[in-house]
């Protein structure tokens, strides 16, 4: 598969509904992105299944503050400088680009990158989805360290690291975000053909067009989407899709800790009647509770949509008064391994639940 | 006494308010002359309420104008686009996102100048002489006297977009420039965008304002003259010289204000029925309750705030189905008049629906004798259920609000309204917008990211508020009736944990006697 320009409005929009309320507006990834496609042509898509084993891929992708890239535009070049920075530092060249993370504008960047350099992307993330912190990847959950790595700034500075956990290495770049404007972009968690394969959600840059087309077909009010999402996430690695609420937010509060925007929404349905929806927030929708008892939880999908449009809400934009549909869908089973749910699980956000499966939970 | 003039896409609507009296009003067909058919309106209701010329201290105008210019695509200058931000935004352009057909228009001039700042206040990089001359020289050559310029956080430090205006106002005396940070909200291409579309306006503006000016000169008016803000609060006739674009969206704003100064309630629903449509919006504390999705202008992203406003399909001319059960989307709009069955026409509207309820004269009620007491009445409960349903759906919270009806179909409203604590149909309910204009007071509004860490939250608020009610007193407010309405405050996600953006909007009345003024009359 090769994606052109023509596919970029379906993936901003997929990127959107996948990134469960986080990710900001990827609006400036997506003309970034349309600017290089326009400018190198199309970018090749591989499945992960067809890299030989001794391959060796890298994470690109923007780091920082969404709101900073408001004003600090990125520049088409950057994605492949810091490519090119990343393998003068490891002193080898780089077979194919994957991304962090498909929920937001980080699905695109990698495009950039790849086509710039002349690589393929992977037909895959790291999330499937968009989470808060870099170890909840499925990268450096399944072993893959976060460095050798390079972070490049708008005017071409560059840090290299090397730190031996995620954790770790989240802290490190994220100052140096701060240092050098808000926003820099990363080549990292460098991995063999091997660990890919062992490691990558897969095809979800594919299935992101493919939900995207879903959504925009079926512009209009909320009511109808459930049927068509069905039929596009069953057959994916996703699976269950459920509509959880229909009504508007009549509260909605958080608070910056530790450069995460947390806190909690509340939804009512529009005749009043019935309980309300809770929704726990850290960047990203966690948690949903209709009238106290759990409907879906992380790593699970907790998707809002605007009711009237049917356009995916981030939760930065959510406000009261807001009227919306609220859906979840089954994460990929990746996700739901002993070692995923060891960093992903409830608890690991401070829910004091265990982790129910979506389509176990009644 | 004051004029309110609001031109709307089909009507144009004038009222003359003594105090909060008002004294006459009238609804004239909009003109495709626009300043010919304002005129016409004024004189118009001069006549007719046999009100002196001289009694007029004021006129405040409504229009959409400015707003069609940039969707028609007509009336545009061609402009020289200056972004000053590299080394970032290589390869990304001003009006890389924009319609082709817009960007032709105004001829896809643009430049990229190294230099602007960082969120921290940190030089993203110097100004480059070279880079500035060469700009010039350019603009120069091609003849193009409308400049807009912007640059990288310029919201909080707008030094770059005036030094490179002050050098282009030295080369090119004759130059109208329109720096972006007096567009506020962070957000560089989308506050590009709207000093874009502004200097495209400014030479439009400038003939537009002239010849009202002279219209009402030629009447020996020699009051000032207001124009209505997206916002609901006014600028001067002049400051529109400089800033047309900020009447943008300004109708179902003044339509908003209108209710609120018709009831005096300060919360509350307001339903707008007109032909084809119903708008619902919120009024909160007496001001428009805004959208936040980004406000889109002629295929273009702009940082302008618009009112939220729900429009459903259900309006007088709206058609009925033969059960009753559907009504609408569809509509014979303006004409009903010939169309509708008590016109003598052969379609079945809600207006039709309404007669035969008995609940109005209107035409020739024989017409409808025959509709069934079934459909009548289920119609008349489908155009209810509609509005309740969809009233509901903009209330905040569980809140009861009382409903304010406005605009001619808000006769429909036969039985009440179950979504409404309390339902009020104003006198004057037909010309809302134009009392709208009429009452309107002049506001500023201004925009800063802060590090409470640099800063006490109360000294943050201080400066911003400062800011704001500094940009009120230059579009003609009185400093001393200046109070903040609206302030909010936005912490930023994956920055220092006491970083927020601030935004600040005052409002004050109408300074008599001041510069402005003087300037205008």
């Amino acid at each position: 598969m090769k994606i052109n320009t023509h596919h970029l409005d379906d993936l901003a929009l997929g990127s959107v509904f996948l990134a469960t309320g986080g990710g900001g507006d990827p609006h400036i990834q997506q003309l970034i992105t349309h600017q290089a496609l326009k400018q190198y042509g199309p970018v090749d898509v591989i499945d992960p299944q067809s890299l030989p084993d001794d391959a060796y891929v890298v994470t690109v992708g923007c780091v920082g503050a969404p709101t900073v890239s408001l004003e600090l535009l990125p520049s088409v070049d950057e994605a492949a400088q810091t490519l090119e920075a990343f393998e003068d530092h490891v002193g080898r060249t780089v077979d194919a680009v994957a991304s962090f993370e498909i929920g937001g504008g980080n699905s695109m960047i990698p495009l950039v990158a790849a086509v710039g350099r002349g690589l393929p992307v992977i037909d895959g993330d790291g999330m499937g989805r968009a989470l808060p912190e870099a170890q909840m990847m499925s990268y450096p959950i399944g072993g893959v360290r976060p460095t050798p790595a390079v972070a490049y700034d708008y005017a071409g500075n560059f840090a290299t690291f090397s730190t031996d956990t995620t954790e770790t290495y989240e802290r490190h770049i994220r100052s140096f975000a701060m240092a050098a404007g808000g926003m820099v972009m990363t080549a990292e968690h460098p991995m063999t053909g091997r660990q890919l394969k062992d490691t990558v959600i897969p095809g979800t840059l594919s299935f992101t067009i493919e939900l995207g087309r879903v959504i925009r077909e079926n512009r209009g009010q909320a009511d109808t989407l459930l049927e068509p999402l069905q039929e596009v996430f069953a057959p994916s690695i996703y699976g269950e899709v459920r509509q959880l609420f229909i009504g508007k937010v009549i509260d909605k509060a958080t608070r910056i800790i530790g450069g995460y925007d947390i806190g909690e929404a509340t939804i009512e349905a529009f005749d009043g009647e019935g309980p309300n929806l809770a929704l726990n927030i850290k960047n990203e929708f966690l948690l949903a509770k209709l009238g106290g008892r759990v409907v879906a939880s992380v790593p699970d999908l907790i998707v809002i949509v605007d009711y009237e449009t049917s356009t995916p809400i981030n939760a930065e934009r959510l406000r009261y008064g807001h009227r919306v549909a609220v859906f979840a869908i089954g994460c990929p089973n990746f996700y739901r391994s002993e070692a995923a749910l060891k960093v992903v699980a409830p608890r690991c956000f401070g829910f004091d639940i265990d982790y129910v499966p979506l389509e176990k939970l009644s | 006494m004051r004029i309110g003039i609001d031109v709307g896409g089909t009507h144009t609507d004038a009222v003359i308010l003594n105090g909060d009296e008002i004294v006459a009003s009238i609804k004239a067909l909009t003109s495709a002359d626009v300043v010919g058919g304002i005129t016409a309106a004024l004189d118009t209701i001069l006549a007719d309420s046999g009100v002196q010329h001289s009694e007029i201290d004021t006129v405040m105008i409504g229009t959409t104008q400015f707003t069609n210019a940039i969707v028609e695509r007509r009336e545009l200058s061609s402009v020289a686009a200056i972004r000053i931000g590299l080394p970032s935004g290589r390869g990304m352009p001003p009006m890389v996102d924009w319609p082709e057909d817009l960007a032709t228009a105004l001829g896809r001039h643009t430049y990229q100048l190294h230099g602007g700042y960082l969120y921290d206040g940190f030089k993203l990089a110097n100004l480059r002489d070279d880079e500035i001359e060469a700009a010039i020289t350019d603009i120069a050559a091609k003849g193009i006297k409308d400049i807009a310029i912007a640059s990288a956080f310029s919201p909080m430090n707008s030094a770059p977009e005036k030094d490179v205006g002050a050098r282009i106002k030295a080369a090119i005396p004759d130059a109208r420039i329109t720096l972006s940070y007096n567009f506020g909200r962070l957000g560089l291409m989308e506050r590009e965008n709207a000093a874009i579309l502004n200097t495209s306006l400014l030479s439009f503006a400038d003939r537009v304002v002239s010849s009202f000016l002279e219209a009402l000169a030629k009447r020996g008016l020699k009051c000032p003259v207001y124009i209505s803000q997206n916002d609901g609060t006014l600028m001067s006739a002049d400051f529109v010289r400089t800033y047309p674009a900020l009447t943008f969206a300004s109708g179902p704003t003044n339509s908003l204000r209108g209710a609120c100064k018709l009831t005096g309630l300060q919360d509350a629903i307001v339903v707008d029925i007109g032909g084809t449509t119903s708008d619902i919006g919120v009024l909160q504390d007496g001001f428009p309750r805004e959208s936040n999705v980004v406000v889109n202008i002629g295929g273009v992203r702009t940082n302008f705030r618009m009112p939220d406003i729900l429009a459903i399909g259900l309006g007088g001319g709206s058609l009925v189905s033969t059960d009753g059960k559907t009504v609408g989307p569809q509509s014979v709009g303006h004409k009903l008049v010939t169309e509708g069955l008590v016109f003598g026409g052969k379609t079945l509207t809600t207006t039709d629906i309404l007669v035969a309820s008995g609940k109005a004269e209107l035409g020739d009620k024989t017409a409808v004798a025959d509709l069934g007491q079934d459909l009548v009445r289920t119609a008349q409960a489908t155009i209810h259920r509609m509005l309740d349903q969809n009233i509901e759906m903009m209330k905040p919270g569980g809140k009861a609000l009382p409903v304010i009806l406005v605009g001619g179909g808000a006769v429909l409203v036969t039985d009440g309204l179950k979504a409404a604590s309390k339902l009020y149909i104003p006198e004057n309910a037909g010309v809302a917008n134009a009392i709208g204009a009429a009452i309107a007071q002049i506001g500023g509004e201004s925009e800063r990211l802060v590090s409470y860490r640099d800063m006490t939250r109360d000294a943050a608020i201080a400066k911003v508020t400062a800011e704001a009610t500094e940009r009120a007193v230059n579009a003609g407010a009185d400093r001393h009736t200046i109070r903040a309405v609206d302030i909010e405050e936005t912490p930023i996600p994956y920055m220092d944990e006491a970083s927020t953006r601030v935004r600040v909007k005052v409002i004050g009345d109408i300074a008599t006697g001041s510069k402005l003024q003087k300037a205008a009359s």
